[in-house]
C-alpha cells in the first residue's frame, strides 16, 4: 500500500524526463535563448531599458543608492515630459532596472547575466571590482558598459575595453590636479599622505606623486594606509602628526572616518592644510560636523555643484535637481554623496547620446556614446565638461580645485 | 521514496535519467539559466566542504570562503601564466588543502568557539593580505581570465561549456565526499563529533580526525574556487570577504546540516536568494534575505533537506516512529534519542 | 615618547568601542549560553531609536534613556518570539538564527533610516586634555568611564545578586533550574533584554564617532568577538581588559612592526587569541568553560 503511490511518482518522473529529452532533440537553442541577433534587446519603438548593477545594501549602499536615484530623477522628469526623441525619429521613454550587487563581484556578474538580455545598455554602477568582474564578458557579448562610476582607467582605454567607458575622472587625475596646484606654489611644503588601501586610495596617491615629481619645493614626509573597514584612523594620524607636515593628502572615501579624522587632527594639535577627494568633501555632511574651519585650508576637487553649498542655494540647476530627486526617485534629503549629482548629469549625457542615435542598435549607441564633445550637463561647474572623444579618458576628465570657505566651496588657482 | 530508492534497478534508472538530463539540459536552457545552475554548482561544492568540517565534523568554521578565494586566486594565477589546465586544477586543490592542513594542525587543539575565532581570522586577514600580495593577486584590481571559454572544436556556447565543466567537477566531488562521510572515516568522525572522550577510548584520535576533516574541507573549498573562476572568470579581494563566509554557513544550515542534499540546497539558497530578493525589491535585499532565512529556520529548524521527513512525520504523527528511516549514518542515533518529541531535529543532544 | 603614549591612549579609546559590544555578548552568553551575532545590529537599532527620539524633540539624555528602555523590551521580545524556538536545539542552527537576525535588523534600519550616515550628538564635549604629552579626548574618556561602570555593575550582577545567579543557572542547565522553581522563560527574556539595553548604551556611545549607518557595528562585532574569546566568555572584567589590550597592541604593532603595518594590524588580535588559547584554553580571565554537550 505504501509502495504504490511512490512508484507511480518515480515512473512519472522518468516519463517526464523522457519527454523532455525527446523535446530536446528537436528544440534548437536559439528559439528561446535570447542571444541577441538583428535588433538589440531592451529597446522598442516607444521605450528603452537601462540596466544598473550597483551596491544597494552593505557598507557602500549610501553612494550606491545615489547612483540609481540621480538617474531615476533625471529620466523621471524626461518621461514626464513625454520621453526623448531619438536620432531615428522615434520618441521613447526610459525605463531603469536596477539590481543590488552588494559590492560583490560574483553578484555583479550574475546581475550582468540577467541585465544583458533585458537592458539595452548597462550604466552608472558603482565600484571597481564589481565593474571589472563583467568587463571582459561585456566586451565578448558586445553589451555596452557605459558611464560606470569607477576611476579605474582601464574602462576608458578603447583597445582594452571597446564596449566600456568610465564616467568619473580617473582617480589619478584627481590626485594629480591637487599635486599640480601644489607644485606651482612658490613655497616649500611637507606633505603627509594617508590613503585607503585599495585602488581608490592607491590611484589618488599615484596621480599626486606623478604630478609633484621633480618639484624641489615638495617633500613627502610620511605615507600611511588604512583599511576601508577600520573603525578609526587615530593611530595613523598620531603617527603622521609627528612628521609635522603642513599638508595632509587624505585619499579617503569613508564618510565617518573623514569626519573623525578632521576632528582628531585638530584635537592633537596638528593643523595642516587638507586635501580631500571629490566624494568625501560634502560641506554639510562632512566638513561642518568635522569642524573643518579650524584648518588653514581644506581643498577638494569637483566637477559638480554641491547642492548643500549656500552659494548654489538659488541655482536653477540645483533647484530642479533637488525637486526631481524628491519627485521621481523618492529621495527627499539633500544628498550627502556626490554620486546623486553625478548620475543625474549622466542622465543628461545619455539624453544627448540618444538624440544622436540613428539606429536602435548597441553598435550605433556606442558610436554615439563616443562622440559627445564639450557637453555641459546640468550641475556642471564652470571649467569642466563631458568629452567622450579622447581615447584613454573617461567621459568627465576635467576637475577644478576648490577651497572650503566655511559654508561651501570656491574655485581656486593656487594654494593660499 | 527512500525505500524505493534502495532497489538497485530503480537507482540505476534514476541515475541514467539524471545523467541524460545533465547532458541535454545545458544544450536547451537559456544562457541565464545555465549560468545560474553553474553558480549553484560552485556554491553547492563550497557548502559541501563546510559540511565536512562543520556538519559532519561538528567544528564551527567561519573561514570556508577563504579557501574558495585561495582556490580562485591559484586558478586565476595559473590561467594568466598559461599553466596546463590540469596542473592548475591540481594546484587549486592542493594549495588550499596544504593551507588548511597547516591551520588545522594548530587550530584543532582548540575547541568550540575558539576554533570559530581562529577560522574567522582567515577571511578577515586574507582580504588585506590579498591586496598586499599584488604581485600574485593583482592587488585590489584582482585577476580576470577567460580560460574557461568553450574551445572552437566543441561548437558550444561558453555558458554550456562552463556548465559542463562545473557539473562534472561537482558530481565527482560529491561522490568522493559521499564515500568519505559514509565510510570508515565518516563513522569515526561522527563519533568524534558526538563525544570526544568516547572516541579516544575507542582508539580514535579526535585531534587527527579534526585535522583531517578540516583539510578535506579546505581542499573542497579550493575545488569550489576553481569552479568559481570557471564561471565568474574574475576574482578580487572582495571574493573572500568575511560576510560571504557567514552566508555560506547560513546556506549550510538552511539546506540541512550534515546532508548531501542539504549542500545542494545550500548552493541553491546562496545563489538564488539574492536573485529572488532583487526581483522583489532591489532596495530591500538585506531585509528580505534576513526574513527568508529566519522564516525557513522557524518552520524547518533541521533545514530544507528535512522537509520530506517532516512531511512524512506529519502524515504519521499518530504513529510512534518518527519519519522515514534517515539516510545518514550520523542521524541514526540522534533520531533514536530525540524520539518522537522532535522528529525533524538530528545531531543534537 | 609622546607618540607612544598617544598610541597607547588611542588604542584604549578604540578598544572601548569593542568592549561595549563585547560586554553585551558576554551578558547574552552568560544568560542563555548563546553567542549572538546580531548584538551589534541590535545596538545599531537602539542607536536609531535614540536618533528618532531626538528627532521628536527629546533632549539627548532623555533620548538615550528612552532608547535603553525600549531596547530592553525589544531584546526580550526577540528572545520570546524568535530565539526561544532554537534555544534547546542544534547550536549551529542557533548561531545561524542570530546571523539571520543580524541581516534582518540591518535591512530594517536601512529601510527606515536609509544607508546614509546620520550624525549623532555625543554626551561628552568634543574637547581634549593633555596627559603626559599626549592629548586625550573627553569623549573617549567618558566612553571608557561608562564602560568601566557597566563592567563593574555586570560583575556585581553575576556574582552578587540573586538575579545574576538565576540567569547563570538557567544558562548552565535549564531543566535543573526549572525543577528548582525558577521562572526559566522569564529569566531568558530578562537576559536578552538586559543585553539589548546594554547594547543600546554601546550604540549611543560609539554613534557620535562612527556616525549612524546600518552597518556601523560590523567591524566592531568581529573585534568584540575576539575580545570575548580572549578575555573569557564568563568574565566582564576579562573582556574589557582584552578589548583594551587588543586596541593597544594593534596600534603598537601597526606603527612599530613594519611588516604588519596598518593594513595587516587586524591580524594582531587573532594571533594573540591563538597564542593565549593554546596556553590557556579558557581565555585570559575566564573560568573553565561549561560546555553544553
Amino acid at each position: 500500500m505504501k509502495m504504490t503511490p511512490t512508484r507511480r511518482g518515480v515512473t512519472s518522473v522518468i516519463a517526464l524526463s523522457a519527454a523532455v529529452l525527446l523535446a530536446a532533440t528537436g528544440c534548437a537553442r536559439d528559439g528561446g535563448g535570447g542571444r541577441g541577433g538583428e535588433t538589440s534587446p531592451g529597446i522598442t519603438d516607444d521605450s528603452i531599458t537601462l540596466g544598473i548593477t550597483t551596491p544597494l545594501s552593505g557598507p557602500t549602499a549610501g553612494p550606491g543608492t545615489c547612483t540609481v536615484a540621480g538617474l531615476e530623477a533625471y529620466m523621471g522628469a524626461v518621461n514626464e515630459a513625454g520621453g526623448i526623441e531619438f536620432g531615428d525619429g522615434k520618441t521613447r521613454t526610459v525605463e531603469i532596472k536596477a539590481l543590488d550587487d552588494a559590492y560583490d563581484p560574483q553578484k555583479a556578474s550574475s546581475n550582468y547575466q540577467t541585465l544583458k538580455n533585458e537592458a539595452f545598455a548597462i550604466t552608472s554602477g558603482l565600484g571597481t571590482p564589481t565593474n571589472l568582474a563583467w568587463r571582459e564578458a561585456a566586451t565578448a557579448d558586445e553589451v555596452p558598459q557605459v558611464f560606470v562610476m569607477t576611476g579605474d582607467p582601464i574602462f576608458s582605454q578603447q583597445s582594452e575595453s571597446p564596449w566600456s567607458l568610465g564616467w568619473v575622472p580617473a582617480y589619478p587625475n584627481e590626485g594629480a590636479a591637487f599635486g599640480e596646484m601644489l607644485a606651482k606654489s612658490s613655497e616649500d611644503h611637507k606633505v603627509a599622505i594617508l590613503f585607503q588601501n585599495d585602488d581608490f586610495g592607491e590611484g589618488y596617491v599615484e596621480g599626486f606623486k606623478e604630478a609633484i615629481k621633480g618639484s624641489e619645493n615638495i617633500e613627502v614626509v610620511g605615507e600611511l594606509s588604512y583599511e576601508a573597514t577600520d573603525a578609526s584612523v587615530d593611530a595613523q594620524l598620531t603617527e603622521l602628526a609627528a612628521t609635522d607636515a603642513d599638508i595632509l593628502f587624505n585619499a579617503m572615501s569613508i564618510t565617518p572616518l573623514v569626519i573623525s579624522s578632521l576632528e582628531r587632527a585638530q584635537s592633537i594639535g596638528w593643523e595642516p592644510s587638507w586635501f580631500l577627494p571629490s566624494n568625501t568633501s560634502s560641506p554639510t555632511a562632512i566638513l561642518e560636523p568635522g569642524g573643518a574651519d579650524a584648518y588653514p585650508g581644506v581643498y577638494s576637487v569637483a566637477f559638480s555643484k554641491a547642492p548643500a553649498s549656500p552659494k548654489f542655494a538659488d541655482d536653477e540647476d540645483v533647484k530642479t535637481f533637488l525637486s526631481d530627486l524628491k519627485t521621481y526617485a523618492d529621495y527627499p534629503e539633500v544628498p550627502a554623496f556626490p554620486h546623486c549629482m553625478w548620475s543625474y548629469m549622466l542622465g543628461a549625457t545619455l539624453e544627448e547620446v540618444f538624440k544622436d542615435m540613428q539606429e536602435p542598435t548597441r553598435e550605433n549607441f556606442m558610436e554615439a556614446v563616443r562622440s559627445i564633445e564639450d557637453f555641459k550637463a546640468p550641475l556642471m561647474l564652470d571649467g569642466t565638461s563631458v568629452n567622450t572623444t579622447v581615447d584613454g579618458e573617461p567621459a568627465v576628465s576635467s576637475v577644478v580645485v576648490q577651497k572650503y570657505n566655511g559654508k561651501g566651496f570656491d574655485t581656486v588657482e593656487g594654494i593660499e | 521514496m527512500s525505500n524505493l530508492l534502495k532497489k538497485p534497478a530503480v537507482r540505476w534508472g534514476a541515475l541514467v535519467v539524471l545523467v541524460a538530463l545533465a547532458v541535454v539540459l545545458p544544450l536547451m536552457l537559456p544562457e541565464v539559466a545555465n549560468d545560474t545552475i553553474a553558480r549553484i554548482c560552485v556554491f553547492a561544492v563550497a557548502v559541501l566542504g563546510l559540511n565536512v568540517v562543520m556538519g559532519y565534523g561538528g567544528q564551527v568554521s567561519l573561514g570556508q570562503i577563504f579557501f574558495l578565494g585561495l582556490g580562485s586566486y591559484v586558478t586565476a594565477y595559473g590561467a594568466t601564466n598559461d599553466w596546463n589546465i590540469v596542473l592548475t586544477f591540481l594546484a587549486a586543490l592542493v594549495l588550499p588543502a596544504i593551507a588548511g592542513l597547516v591551520i588545522a594542525l594548530a587550530a584543532a587543539r582548540l575547541g568550540g568557539l575558539a576554533i570559530a575565532m581562529v577560522t574567522i581570522a582567515l577571511p578577515i586577514v586574507g582580504l588585506p593580505l590579498a591586496r598586499r600580495l599584488d604581485h600574485w593577486t593583482g592587488g585590489s584590481q584582482g585577476l580576470s581570465s577567460r580560460f574557461s571559454d568553450a574551445p572552437e572544436w566543441t561548437g558550444l556556447y561558453h555558458d554550456q561549456w562552463q556548465l559542463y565543466i562545473v557539473l562534472v567537477i561537482a558530481v565527482v566531488t560529491f561522490v568522493l565526499v559521499r564515500n568519505f562521510v559514509r565510510g570508515k572515516f565518516g563513522r569515526a568522525l561522527a563519533i568524534v563529533k558526538e563525544n570526544e572522550a568516547v572516541a579516544s577510548s575507542m582508539g580514535i584520535s579526535p585531534y587527527w580526525y579534526k585535522v583531517l576533516s578540516f583539510t578535506i574541507a579546505s581542499m573542497v573549498g579550493g575545488i569550489s574556487g576553481f569552479m568559481y573562476m570557471s564561471v565568474v572568470q574574475y576574482t578580487s579581494p572582495e571574493t573572500l570577504a568575511f560576510h560571504h563566509s557567514i552566508t555560506l554557513l547560513a546556506a549550510m544550515v538552511v539546506g540541512g546540516s550534515a546532508t548531501l542534499a542539504g549542500s545542494v540546497i545550500g548552493g541553491v539558497y546562496f545563489v538564488f536568494v539574492p536573485v529572488l530578493t532583487n526581483a522583489i525589491n532591489p532596495n530591500l535585499t538585506a531585509m528580505l534575505q534576513g526574513a527568508i532565512l529566519l522564516l525557513v529556520l522557524f518552520l524547518l529548524p533541521g533545514g530544507l533537506a528535512s522537509l520530506p521527513r517532516r512531511i512524512a512525520g506529519l502524515r504519521r504523527s499518530s504513529g510512534s516512529r518518527p519519519g522515514a528511516p534517515p539516510r545518514e549514518e550520523a542521524a541514526t542515533r540522534a533520531v533514536q534519542k530525540a524520539a518522537s518529541k522532535q522528529p525533524t531535529r538530528k545531531a543534537d543532544q | 615618547m609622546g607618540t607612544f603614549i598617544q598610541l597607547l591612549i588611542d588604542g584604549l579609546s578604540t578598544g572601548s568601542i569593542y568592549a561595549a559590544l563585547a560586554l553585551a555578548i558576554v551578558l547574552v552568553h552568560q544568560a542563555t549560553g548563546m553567542v549572538n551575532f546580531a548584538q551589534g545590529a541590535m545596538a545599531v537599532l537602539s542607536g536609531y531609536i535614540a536618533y528618532s527620539l531626538l528627532g521628536v524633540g527629546l533632549p539627548l539624555i532623555g533620548a538615550i534613556i528612552g532608547a535603553v528602555v525600549i531596547s530592553f523590551f525589544v531584546g526580550a521580545l526577540i528572545e520570546r518570539l524568535l530565539i526561544r524556538r532554537f534555544e534547546r536545539g542544534d547550536e549551529h542552527t542557533a548561531v545561524v538564527v542570530t546571523i539571520g537576525l543580524l541581516t534582518l535588523i540591518t535591512g530594517i534600519c536601512a529601510w527606515f533610516w536609509s544607508y546614509n550616515n546620520q550624525l549623532f550628538p555625543s554626551l561628552f564635549p568634543n574637547q581634549t586634555i593633555p596627559v603626559f604629552g599626549a592629548s586625550v579626548s573627553l569623549r573617549s574618556l567618558g566612553t571608557i568611564i561608562v564602560i568601566l561602570v557597566i563592567m563593574g555593575l555586570l560583575q556585581l550582577l553575576f556574582v552578587g545578586t540573586k538575579l545574576g545567579l538565576a540567569l547563570r543557572a538557567v544558562s548552565i542547565n535549564q531543566q535543573s533550574a526549572a525543577f528548582a522553581g525558577m521562572p526559566v522563560g522569564r529569566l531568558l527574556m530578562v537576559g536578552w533584554g538586559l543585553a539589548s539595553a546594554l547594547g543600546a548604551v554601546a550604540g549611543v556611545l560609539v554613534a557620535p564617532q562612527l556616525t549612524l549607518t546600518p552597518g556601523m557595528m560590523d567591524t566592531a562585532l568581529v573585534y568584540a568577538l575576539a575580545a570575548v574569546i580572549l578575555g573569557g566568555l564568563s568574565s566582564p572584567i576579562g573582556v574589557v581588559a582584552a578589548a583594551g589590550i587588543i586596541g593597544v597592541l594593534e596600534n603598537l604593532a601597526a606603527v612599530y612592526v613594519p611588516f604588519i603595518g596598518h593594513d595587516l594590524k587586524v591580524a594582531v588580535p587573532f594571533l594573540l587569541i591563538f597564542v593565549v588559547l593554546i596556553l590557556r584554553p579558557q581565555g585570559l580571565f575566564g573560568r573553565k568553560a561549561v560546555v553544553r554537550v
